[in-house]
């Protein structure tokens, strides 16, 4: 059985860190938007999700990690997935998620493509 | 995605295309979506739009486009394609200058500008959600087919069903769901996702679907609840029944798959088992028995399909007496085999030891005690006779009665004297008998294979043709004789029956 959806979050070398577990839906979603643009209009353009507990997500959780991609697209800003199920993978790739935002293996990964990117 | 994506940037972007045309105005976007009655300011220029447009409309509903000057300055609304309404406000800069008709049809000019850019953001719109709903489609398809595949594979049926209720639930973009099992009225296992909840909090048939099935008396339900939307929960769908049918399907079609792959892998096992019980039987059953001075004797073991636990031997003893063995074991198979190998290792030891008979039986008794389950236990009959005089010193632990056929012609039974080897935990006190096999007498000892042989009919040999009368009508000048026309007629008895238990017999006759 999963857990209810749960966030954290951090600033890590300018870049905001989400970590999520539980349930991508229309709440996990709505909340990771919520924190997303909380960072979002103070300036931060560049995200890390790191679904390492979340294996399950459902297209409304991906309407919002699409709004998020697109906002950051608009800003100049990128969000790197981390730490992915396969089955959470494929999910992205079909639904087209990798075309605008990033994925590597862990936060450590994504961080590094990050801070890279002038 | 560079592109103005929404009516806010449109409003803002076009505001500043506007600030160029109407230089040191003040300008005004408003917009009203098609189910609201209230006007969002977008782009505020304090131009008082708000109050400009209140005065312009007033409570009637806008048809089409209007423009009109107002007391405050120019406003114009127009009706876009989806029914929402995107007004103008301007304001001029001084109360003195005012807007001439060019600046009227500039801005008529301008709001068809902007209905076309808004008509180009709702094709945009809707081709995102057309990609997006496909892309959807593709993913349901893809979904599917890996959950069959991965349902296949996963060991644990709690895992499967746990499996399939969270794609069932993302694909559907349920909230949450329940897989029930049940056996009778009672609920034996239940799985949730994404965690426990209860079902009675959740009200209206449209919020909810569900599909079940039955697989070894039990009764899998399958439920969704809430399918989710942006605007909040929404009714589910028919696709929405048909992917949960199609998924719950799946796990059936697994469990029914493990259930006669387990079958056959016991099969296999049985076989197998089978294959070893025969080979142990095979090698303690003699091949040939010895020669007699003075008596003539022949054996036979038929082994059943099933591999029962029947055993038969005259072994040599040093002091030049012969031991008679026959012994049934209770229950077939690998266990009974090996309890007939250990009767044989046993008794061969014993009687190398030449203790007495009762004696020996007692000893049998407990090893085979601890050797077997309690319920396996072996009947048997052991005598040792001396060729020379005729004597046989015997003893019948719960077997069969053996026939002895007199010089006279009667039949004497020599019967059960003592309790099966290894059914009871105790020094039961064995007894043996004597007595003399004359010359010309015959001896016949069997197992009951032979008297509960059934034919198509279901009918008992020894019922329909009792043996001691065949024992008595049958006295060929060889042992092999008689053996072979008993086999002949059991036969011919059971028809085309299968046999279900061990034949065995063992005839001795002690010549004239």
């Amino acid at each position: 059985m999963d857990q209810p959806f749960a966030l954290t979050s951090d600033l890590k070398d300018n870049c905001l860190v989400i970590a999520t577990s539980g349930y991508v839906n229309n709440v996990g979603g709505e909340a990771i938007a919520k924190e997303f643009t909380r960072h979002f209009e103070k300036g931060t353009k560049k995200i890390v999700i790191n679904l390492a507990k979340s294996k399950v997500v459902n297209s409304i959780g991906m309407s919002f990690l699409i709004e998020i991609i697109e906002q950051l697209e608009d800003a100049g800003g990128k969000l790197v997935f981390t730490d992915l199920d396969p089955a959470v993978e494929k999910m992205l790739a079909i639904m087209g998620l990798f075309k605008y935002a990033g994925k590597e293996p862990t936060v450590e990964d994504a961080l590094r493509v990050l801070t890279s990117r002038k | 995605m560079s592109a103005v994506t929404n009516h806010v940037d449109l409003a803002k972007s076009s505001s500043r295309l506007l600030a160029k045309l109407f230089k040191n105005s003040k300008i005004d976007f408003l917009y009203r979506s098609q189910n609201s009655s209230d006007w969002q300011l977008l782009v505020d220029g304090r131009a008082r739009g708000l109050e400009q447009i209140r005065d312009f409309l007033g409570d009637r509903n806008q048809s089409s486009f209007s423009l009109k000057k107002t007391p405050i300055g120019l406003c114009s609304a127009s009706l876009m394609a989806d029914d929402s309404l995107f007004a103008i406000a301007l304001k001029s800069p001084s109360s003195r200058a005012k807007f001439s008709e060019t600046d009227k049809v500039l801005l008529r000019l301008f709001i068809y500008l902007l209905d076309t850019a808004y008509q180009q953001l709702l094709h945009r719109r809707n081709e995102k959600s057309l990609i997006f709903s496909l892309n959807h489609r593709v993913l349901q398809l893809n979904s599917l087919i890996d959950t069959g595949i991965e349902v296949s594979k996963l060991d644990q049926s709690a895992s499967l069903q746990q499996l399939a209720l969270e794609r069932a639930a993302s694909l559907t973009n349920a909230s949450k769901g329940i897989v029930r099992i049940r056996e009778g009225d009672k609920v034996v296992e239940e799985s949730f996702f994404p965690d426990r909840f209860s079902t009675q909090a959740i009200n209206g048939e449209q919020q909810t679907i569900a599909t079940s099935f039955k697989f070894a008396n039990r009764a899998f339900t399958f439920e969704l609840f809430e399918k989710e939307s942006r605007r909040g929960v929404i009714p589910f769908e028919d696709t929405d029944q048909m992917l949960l049918d199609a998924l719950a399907r799946q796990v059936h079609a697994s469990l029914e798959n493990r259930f006669l792959l387990e079958k056959e892998l016991e099969n296999q096992r049985f076989e197998q088992d089978m294959a070893v019980a025969a080979a142990i039987q095979k090698k303690i059953i003699p091949i040939k028995l010895p020669d007699i001075a003075g008596y003539d004797v022949a054996g036979i073991n038929i082994p059943s399909k099933s591999v029962g636990g029947d055993y038969y031997d005259c072994i040599p003893l040093g002091d030049g007496s012969f031991a008679l063995v026959i012994a049934d074991v209770a229950g077939k198979g690998v266990p009974a085999a090996l309890l007939v190998s250990s009767l044989h290792a046993y008794l061969s030891a014993y009687l190398e030891g030449a203790i007495p008979l009762s004696q020996l039986a007692q000893r049998l008794n407990k090893v085979i005690w601890r050797a077997s389950t309690d319920d396996k236990f072996i009947t048997a009959f052991i005598g040792i006779l001396k060729p020379g005089n005729g004597e046989l010193e015997m003893l019948n632990a719960g077997h069969n009665p053996t026939y002895l056929l007199r010089r006279d012609g009667s039949v004497q039974e020599l019967g059960a004297v003592g309790l099966p080897l290894g059914m009871l935990d105790m020094d039961f006190p064995y007894q043996s008998e004597r007595i003399t096999i004359e010359k010309g007498e015959r001896l016949f000892l069997y197992t009951d294979g032979i008297t509960e042989a059934v034919n198509e009919r279901e009918e008992f040999y020894d019922v329909e043709r009792p043996l001691r009368d065949f024992f008595l009508g049958h006295q060929p000048a060889q042992s092999g004789a008689f053996i072979r026309e008993l086999i002949t007629d059991i036969k011919k008895f059971t028809g085309s029956a299968p046999q279900s238990d061990d034949i065995t017999a063992l005839y001795l006759r002690r010549l004239p």
